[in-house]
C-alpha cells in the first residue's frame, strides 16, 4: 500500500478528499437515520408489496428511455460522424440544444405544445410522455458519447474491411463492436440519469420510485423512509454496474487507441434518403417543437418580457457560472483521477462504486446529507460558502466524467505507456506527453457535459445555496410559481443563449491545446 | 501557468465572496414567491440598513428546499426567522421544536383566529381558497357556489384540483375534514374522484389549465385568481360555499426560529412584516387580503369583512392532516 501511495500520490490525494468530503456527509447520515435514531426496523416494515411493484415500474421505465435514447443516440451518431452527410456540422451542434436546458422545462413546453396540437394533454400526462421529453433529452448525451467513441476508430481498421466486404459489415462487424463500450456506458448513464429523474414524471402526474421518496420528505416529512428507500435505488444501481463491468470487461478497446491514424467518413449511397430523412425528423422532434412552443410562449406579450427576464437573471449570472466553471473543473480533475485509478490499481473499483452512489442518489436526499454533516461550528466556512455547491456539484456528477474519462484511457493501447518506460521517461512526462494529450477531447467533452450539468442543477442546489446569494436555476424556479408563462419561457431562453455562448468560447479556448497536442496524435 | 492561477483565483474569489459574515444581519427563509417578497426585504434593508440574507423557495416545488432545510439545520440553525405562505408550514416547524414564541406589538389588532396561542407564529396579509373559472367555458353548466356543486354530472371532468398532498391544498383539504367531519369529507373526495376530477400537479398548474380551457373551473389561491385574471380576462374566480362552510382563509406566517444568530434582528423583521404598510403592498403585489384594520388596498382586492371564512382551528386542522395523509395519499395515487 506504501509503494502505491507513492506511486499515485495526486490520485490518493483527489480520491481521500472526495470520500472525506463528500462521501462522509452519506454514511454520517445514513448512519445517524438509521441506527442512532433507531428508526431502521420502524421504516423496513413500511417498504411494502406496492413500493417494490413501483420500484419494478421505474426500473422498466427507465430501461425503455435508456433504450430509445442509446439507439437514436447512436444512430444519430454514425450519421454525423462517419458519413459526410449534408448540414452535419449543424446539426452536430443543433440536436445538442435540448441538454442545455433543464428538462422539467423541456416538459411544459411539450405538455403547452400537446395542447396546441391536440387540445388534450392526457396523452402526454403518462408513461408515453415520460418516455417521450426523457428520450429527447437523453439522446444527446447519448450521441456524443457513441459519437466521440466513433471518431477515434482507427480507420485502418475500417480499410480493410472495406476492401474484403460491403458497408453493411463495416458497420455491423466492425464499427458497432468498436464502439461497444461507449453503447453500453451510454445506456448505463441515460438508465442512471432517468431512474433518478424526478422532475419530469412529477410535473406529468405519473407515479414513479423517486417520486415516491419526494412525497415521503415533502409530505410526510418522514426523512429515514426516504432515505432507506433512496438505499434501495443505490443498490438497483450497483447491480447496473456490476453487470456492466462484465460486458465492458470483454470488449475490444486495444483498436480504438490509434487516434493518429484518422478518421474515415463515408459517402451515403442507399440509405441517404432515409439518413436526409431521420436528421431533419429528429430535429424537429426534439429540438423544433419544444424550442418554437418556448420561443413563442417568450415573445408573447412582446420584448418587455425579455427585459423583465433579463433584469431578474442578471444578479445570479456570475455567481452561476463562476460556480458551474469552477464545479466543472473539479468534477473533471475527480473523474480524471478516478478512471486512471481504476485503470491502474484494483481499488480503483470501490472509487467507481463510490461515484455511483452519488451519482445515483437523489438530489433531496444528498442534500439533507450534506446539510447535517456541514452544518456544525467547525465546518462553517464550508456550510455558508459556495464550497457546499461545489461539494455537492462534484459529488453528483463526478461518475459522468470518469466514465467518459476513463472509457478513453481504455482506448489507449498499453503498448504506447510501456514504449515511453522503456525509454525511461518519467511517470508525470507519460502523463503530461502521451495520456492527456490523447485523452484531451475526452477531458473536453466531460468539462462541457459537467459545466452544462453544473450550471443547471436545482434538486441539490435549492437545498444547499448560502442565504443572500442567487443562483440561475433557483431563480428560474422560484420565480416561475406566480409569473406569467411568457416570463418564465424567456428566463429558460436567456438561459439557454447564454450556456450556448460559454460552450462557444470554451470551444475557442480549446482550440490552441488541440493544436499544440496534434503532434502527439500523428507521432502516436 | 497563467491560466492556472485564473483557476484559483476563481476558486478563492467563490469561496470569499459568499462568506461574508457579520452582526448587522438578518437571516430569512421563505415559501412566499420571490417575486412578490423580496421588493419587502430589499425595503426592509433600505430602511434599516439590517442586511437581508434571504432563501426562497416556492409552492411550485412543494416548498421541500426551505421547509426540509429547516428541519435538517435543526441542531445549528441557520435562520433567523420564517416567512411562510400559510400556517400550516409554521404548526409543522412549531410542533418539531423548531420555533420560538415572539408576541410583536404589532399584532395586536390582528384577530387572535389568526396567531398561535403560545405565539409560535404570527398571521398576516391572507389568502384564500377560491374557484377560478373559464368564463368560456363555464356558459352552459353556470358557476358552481359550493364545493359540493363540483360532484354533479355537468361538471364531470372539468374541474381540476392539485395534488392534495402539498401546499395549501392540503390544508384546504384538512380544513375540510375539520369543518364537515370525516364521514362526510371522505364522501366528498370520492364524489370528486367518481366525477373524475382533474389531479394537477400545483395551484400554478390548476391555472394554467383553465385559463388555456383544458378544464372548465379549478381550486386554487387568490393570488393565483388574480394572476390568471392579469393573464387573461376570460377567467373568473369566486368564493365558494359563502352560504355554508365558509371559504378558507390562509394567512401569510411569521416565526422566529429557535437559538437562531441574529434574534434581535429577526424580531425588528418581524415587526416590520407584521405593519399594515407590508399588507398594503402585498395586497397591491398579489393580491392578498390585510388582516388589520383600515389597510388600503386596491378597488378589486376583496375584504376579509365580506367573506364568511371557514370557521377552523388552524392547530386542530393540522393535527387532522396528520390523521388523514395515508388517506390522502391512496386518494391521490389510486
Amino acid at each position: 500500500m506504501g509503494r502505491k501511495l507513492i506511486r499515485h500520490p495526486l490520485y490518493v490525494l483527489t480520491m481521500t478528499a472526495f470520500v472525506f468530503f463528500v462521501v462522509t456527509p452519506l454514511i454520517y447520515t445514513l448512519a445517524k437515520t438509521f441506527f442512532v435514531e433507531d428508526s431502521f426496523i420502524n421504516n423496513v416494515r413500511l417498504l411494502d408489496k406496492e413500493l417494490f411493484f413501483l420500484l419494478a415500474k421505474s426500473i422498466i421505465l427507465a430501461s425503455v428511455i435508456a433504450l430509445f435514447s442509446t439507439i437514436t443516440g447512436t444512430g444519430l451518431a454514425l450519421l454525423l460522424y462517419k458519413t459526410n452527410i449534408r448540414f452535419r456540422s449543424f446539426f452536430k451542434i443543433a440536436l445538442l440544444l435540448p441538454l442545455f436546458i433543464p428538462p422539467y422545462i423541456l416538459a411544459v413546453a411539450w405538455k403547452d405544445a400537446f395542447f396546441v396540437f391536440f387540445n388534450d394533454t392526457s396523452l402526454i400526462s403518462s408513461y408515453f410522455g415520460v418516455i417521450l421529453v426523457l428520450t429527447t433529452v437523453f439522446t444527446p448525451l447519448s450521441m456524443l458519447i457513441t459519437g466521440s467513441a466513433l471518431s477515434n476508430i482507427d480507420s485502418q481498421l475500417e480499410d480493410a474491411c472495406l476492401l474484403i466486404s460491403d458497408y453493411r459489415s463495416l458497420i455491423f462487424k466492425i464499427i458497432l463492436p468498436l464502439i461497444r463500450p461507449a453503447i453500453i456506458t451510454s445506456f448505463v448513464l441515460v438508465f442512471l440519469f432517468s431512474i433518478s429523474e424526478f422532475s419530469v414524471p412529477a410535473f406529468l402526474g405519473v407515479n414513479v420510485f423517486t417520486t415516491e421518496i419526494f412525497t415521503q420528505f415533502s409530505a410526510f416529512y418522514n426523512h429515514s423512509l426516504a432515505m432507506l428507500q433512496s438505499t434501495l435505488l443505490i443498490l438497483i444501481c450497483i447491480l447496473l454496474l456490476f453487470s456492466e463491468k462484465r460486458y465492458i470487461a470483454d470488449a475490444p478497446f486495444l483498436s480504438m487507441g490509434s487516434k493518429g491514424a484518422g478518421n474515415s467518413c463515408y459517402d451515403m449511397k442507399k440509405g441517404k434518403i432515409l439518413g436526409l430523412l431521420f436528421l431533419p425528423g429528429w430535429f424537429s422532434l426534439s429540438v423544433l417543437v419544444p424550442f418554437t412552443t418556448l420561443f413563442v410562449q417568450s415573445f408573447a406579450d412582446g420584448t418587455t418580457r425579455f427585459i423583465q427576464a433579463f433584469e431578474l437573471l442578471v444578479p445570479a449570472f456570475v455567481t452561476s457560472i463562476g460556480l458551474a466553471f469552477a464545479g466543472a473543473v473539479l468534477i473533471v480533475l475527480t473523474g480524471f483521477s478516478a478512471a486512471y485509478y481504476q485503470s491502474h490499481s484494483r481499488q480503483g473499483k470501490v472509487i467507481n462504486f463510490l461515484l455511483l452512489i452519488m451519482f445515483a442518489i437523489p438530489s433531496t436526499v444528498y442534500g439533507i446529507s450534506l446539510i447535517q454533516f456541514y452544518n456544525h461550528p467547525v465546518f462553517r466556512f464550508i456550510y455558508s460558502s459556495y464550497a457546499i455547491l461545489l461539494i455537492g456539484y462534484t459529488g453528483k456528477f463526478s461518475f459522468i466524467a470518469a466514465k467518459l474519462t476513463g472509457n478513453a484511457i481504455k482506448q489507449i493501447p498499453n503498448s504506447f505507456d510501456e514504449a515511453a518506460q522503456i525509454a525511461g521517461i518519467s511517470s508525470s512526462m507519460r502523463k503530461r506527453k502521451i495520456l492527456i494529450p490523447l485523452i484531451m477531447q475526452s477531458l473536453f467533452a466531460a468539462f462541457v457535459i459537467s459545466f452544462i450539468f453544473s450550471l443547471g442543477e436545482l434538486g441539490t442546489s435549492i437545498m444547499l445555496y448560502p442565504p443572500g446569494t442567487e443562483m440561475m436555476p433557483v431563480k428560474v424556479f422560484t420565480i416561475m410559481a406566480n409569473a406569467p408563462q411568457s416570463l418564465v419561457s424567456a428566463m429558460t431562453m436567456i438561459v439557454l443563449s447564454i450556456t450556448l455562448l460559454i460552450i462557444t468560447a470554451f470551444y475557442f479556448m480549446m482550440k490552441p491545446f488541440t493544436k499544440k497536442y496534434r503532434y502527439a496524435l500523428h507521432k502516436t | 501557468m497563467n491560466k492556472i492561477h485564473l483557476i484559483i483565483a476563481i476558486f478563492i474569489a467563490l469561496l470569499a465572496g459568499s462568506c461574508e459574515t457579520g452582526s448587522n444581519v438578518v437571516v430569512v427563509y421563505t415559501t412566499v414567491d420571490q417575486i412578490f417578497s423580496e421588493p419587502i426585504l430589499k425595503e426592509f434593508e433600505k430602511e434599516t440598513g439590517i442586511k437581508v440574507k434571504a432563501v426562497y423557495d416556492t409552492e411550485e416545488t412543494k416548498s421541500t428546499g426551505v421547509l426540509n432545510r429547516l428541519i435538517a439545520e435543526k441542531d445549528n440553525p441557520q435562520c433567523d426567522l420564517f416567512w411562510s405562505g400559510d400556517p400550516m408550514r409554521s404548526i409543522i416547524l412549531k410542533n418539531k421544536g423548531i420555533t420560538q414564541p415572539y408576541r410583536s406589538a404589532m399584532a395586536k389588532d390582528i384577530d387572535p383566529a389568526f396567531k398561535d396561542p403560545q405565539y409560535h407564529w404570527t398571521g398576516f396579509s391572507a389568502r384564500a381558497r377560491v374557484l377560478i373559472y373559464n368564463k368560456n367555458l363555464m356558459k352552459e353548466t353556470g358557476i358552481p357556489l359550493s364545493i359540493f356543486d363540483l360532484t354533479k354530472e355537468k361538471y364531470k371532468g372539468k374541474v381540476a384540483i392539485a395534488n392534495p398532498l402539498f401546499g395549501t391544498t392540503t390544508f384546504h383539504i384538512a380544513a375540510l375534514f375539520s369543518a364537515l367531519g370525516d364521514v362526510k369529507a371522505k364522501q366528498l373526495l370520492t364524489d370528486l374522484k367518481n366525477n373524475d376530477v382533474i389531479i394537477a400537479t400545483s395551484n400554478g398548474d390548476v391555472k394554467k389549465r383553465v385559463v388555456s380551457g383544458e378544464v372548465s373551473c379549478g381550486l386554487t389561491d387568490t393570488d393565483d385568481a388574480f394572476e390568471a385574471m392579469k393573464e387573461n380576462d376570460k377567467t373568473g374566480f369566486v368564493f365558494l360555499d359563502q352560504g355554508g362552510i365558509g371559504s378558507l382563509i390562509m394567512p401569510n406566517t411569521l416565526s422566529l426560529i429557535k437559538n437562531s444568530g441574529h434574534p434581535e434582528n429577526a424580531k425588528k423583521l418581524m415587526d416590520y412584516l407584521l405593519r399594515g404598510e407590508t399588507e398594503a403592498k402585498l395586497a397591491k403585489s398579489c393580491a392578498q387580503m390585510p388582516l388589520h384594520k383600515g389597510v388600503q388596498v386596491p378597488a378589486n382586492i376583496p375584504s376579509l369583512d365580506n367573506i364568511i371564512p371557514m370557521k377552523i382551528d388552524y392547530d386542530k386542522t393540522s393535527k387532522k392532516l396528520d390523521d388523514i395523509q395515508d388517506y390522502l395519499k391512496e386518494w391521490a395515487e389510486n
